[in-house]
């Protein structure tokens, strides 16, 4: 297949799937059914955000000043983007396959799978991340098995590290990145391998062909997601990571908690914010060229 | 239509949620609302200070828990708001000797007049800021099955990996005094002029361990499960852990010529709704001694009263500093000028440690 007929077939498949729900209701009533959503965004989010923006103008400016002044909190921005680039990027390679497998799988194997992504999604990050502890720890499940298969002499370091930071990160986000990748693969006809199959194409040529760029939307939106999720981690890089993984959210808990320089604290948040903001931009920005990744948001 | 049901449903229970915030507020008997730091350290409390005060007066004693942090940040969003629901909360020393401190909290001046003259009271244990709870010390501590080895004594021996070879653990909690702190005294620094830090100094001496530290603690659990796990031999945590784990029967010793001695204050919230019970509970506890034994038989901790010292334990005793150690070792830090810095050591110290 070429370019060609591979941008036909999405906007073909946009044009099954797209656009007659949203049309159904008046203008009116939409906006009646989203008004309690969007007060309830206004009163709890937008109003105490640019208040939260107003505080870090205080004193002319003076906050952003001294963000500047010290290296130190354009390097830990740097690392916050890194990590959680690397997190999203590892959320994807590993979330895939499932994703695959939970839309491909016969039931009750699929639910299996499900299972196993969804009950650690309802656990609470908190425990989750003490459970990396357990294992990674000095005396931890995975050194001990380690020293008893005889790969190792003495304890490997492996808490309170980058890795550590990055492995507990991805297990906390692999759901956010399965989820909507699997929700793209459900709704795509199984008509379209079997078209391709009939065709000639074997199945990898028909994964690489067919299911694979039909399904970019939901990697997209899944990728995004872990991204900027991971931009805002606080407590799991404070359990599992050391002084040399710090993080935004860590600079910002100081700023509001220790220090109470809440304006300074503001004007951290709102460099995060205006960060994330521009780098999911950027990023659909970098994707618009083709229009079948428009539903990424 | 779904929308404006649901939007009268959302209207309705906040106007609910608001009557039964405001009645719950008017019908409440008499109570007090104090902050502090949970667990062990709360029940120790409750059980010495708060249940004897409310089984004496009747007035009910409500227990919120936070970290000192959050206490703090939490009390000071109150006061800000005008919506203090609290009144009274436990803070470090030094935060209590801060301008912050005294925006968010009233002036106790007036009510620690009698407790003045008191003879077993140190002046610090009441004045404006508020009272002396306990004091505890972050010192050094070591493993003490390493045969054949002496005992490390001072910083400069937390510092010479040759005689004291082993892993190293200092706090990294946001509150880098004490590491710099112990750095300084450890490069020949006399104690009296340890203050003003000199931070560059300070760093230059931690650079010369950093390859040895295997932990940095942020919580005190670490510190403890570190120790257990045998990340570290040498390290700088606090005494009421490292007391838990001698209690537990782990081989750890502990030395006062390396250590810092810091008190945790009860401080009333500006505007705080139950004023008089508050000053009451606080009078409980500097009035009875015998709580303050309690409480710090438990906890291993200092109590403001020598006349609680005297009636504590034998064996709680011997964990405490003497009063020698006290005057020869024992550094006071300079809270003003720490709370004057913090801001700036803070930003260094996320520098220096990243």
């Amino acid at each position: 297949m070429n370019a060609v007929s591979r941008r036909s077939l999405s906007s073909w498949w946009l044009r099954l799937h797209h656009g007659r729900s949203a049309k159904s209701y008046p203008p009116a009533v939409s906006l009646l059914l989203v008004s309690p959503l969007m007060a309830l965004l206004i009163v709890g989010f937008l109003y105490p955000v640019a208040r939260l923006v107003q505080l870090s103008f205080t004193n002319g400016g003076e906050p952003y000043a001294r963000l500047v002044r010290s290296g130190l909190y354009v390097g830990v921005l740097t690392d916050t983007i890194l990590i959680s680039a690397t997190v999203a990027i590892l959320c994807l390679v590993l979330g895939y396959p499932v994703a695959l497998a939970m839309a491909r799988l016969r039931r009750p194997v699929a639910l299996l799978v499900a299972a196993c992504v969804f009950i650690p999604l309802w656990t609470s990050v908190l425990i989750r991340s003490y459970a990396w502890v357990v294992l990674l720890q000095r005396n931890g499940l995975v050194n001990d098995l380690l020293i008893t298969v005889g790969l190792i002499d003495m304890p490997l370091r492996l808490l309170y590290t980058h890795g550590a930071v990055i492995l507990a990160m991805t297990h906390v986000l692999l759901p956010f990145a399965i989820l909507p990748i699997q929700a793209t693969l459900r709704s795509l006809p199984a008509d379209l391998t079997r078209a391709a199959s009939n065709l000639g194409a074997t199945p990898v040529r028909a994964f690489l062909l067919v299911t694979l760029p039909l399904s970019l939307p939901g990697v997209f939106a899944g990728t995004l997601l872990c991204f900027v999720l991971a931009l805002g981690f606080y407590i799991t890089p404070a359990l599992v990571g050391g002084p040399n993984s710090m993080m935004m959210a860590t600079l910002i808990g100081q700023q509001t908690l220790v220090v109470l320089d809440w304006p300074f604290a503001a004007a951290l948040s709102t460099l995060l914010l205006t960060v994330s903001l521009v780098l999911v931009a950027v990023f659909r920005r970098a994707l618009a060229y083709n229009k079948g990744f428009s539903s990424v948001h | 239509m779904p929308g404006t049901s649901a939007f009268t449903v959302a209207a309705g229970a906040a106007f609910v949620a608001v009557m039964l915030i405001a009645t719950s507020a008017a019908s409440a008997g008499e109570r007090v609302v104090i902050g502090s730091t949970g667990g062990a350290y709360d029940r120790a409390l409750k059980a010495a200070w708060f249940d004897p005060f409310t089984q004496k007066t009747g007035i009910e004693v409500v227990v919120v828990s936070g970290t000192n942090a959050e206490l703090r940040a939490k009390a000071s969003a109150m006061v800000k708001s005008e919506n203090v629901t609290w009144d009274l909360y436990l803070d470090g020393e030094i935060q209590a000797a801060s301008e912050a401190h005294k925006s968010v909290t009233d002036d106790l001046t007036e009510f620690c007049i009698p407790y003045k003259p008191r003879k077993d009271l140190p002046a610090n244990a009441c004045d404006a800021s508020g009272a002396l709870v306990q004091s505890t010390a972050t010192l050094l501590v070591y493993r003490a099955d390493a045969a054949g080895v002496e005992d490390p004594q001072t910083w400069t021996d937390m510092w010479d990996t040759k005689r004291f070879p082993g892993g190293r653990a200092f706090p990294n909690f946001d509150d880098p005094w004490r590491v710099l702190a112990a750095a300084l005294l450890a490069d020949g620094v006399e104690k009296d002029k340890l203050f003003p830090l000199d931070v560059e100094r300070a760093f230059r001496k931690l650079d010369e361990i950093r390859d040895s530290v295997t932990l940095w603690w942020k919580s005190g659990d670490q510190s403890v499960q570190g120790f257990r796990n045998g990340e570290y031999d040498l390290g700088q945590i606090w005494l009421t852990r490292a007391k838990a784990m001698a209690d537990e029967g782990l081989p750890i010793k502990w030395s006062y010529k390396a250590s810092f001695l810091v008190g945790d204050r009860v401080a009333l919230i500006r505007g705080a709704p139950n004023r008089e019970n508050a000053l009451k509970l606080i009078a409980y506890w500097l009035d009875n001694p015998a709580a303050q034994a309690k409480a710090c038989n438990a906890l291993s901790c200092t109590p403001p009263s020598s006349d609680a010292i005297a009636l504590m334990s034998e064996e709680a005793r011997g964990s405490m500093p003497t009063t020698a150690e006290i005057s020869q070792d024992l550094v006071v830090p300079d809270a003003a000028w720490i709370n004057a810095n913090a801001p700036t050591l803070l930003e260094q110290w996320n520098d220096w440690v990243r």
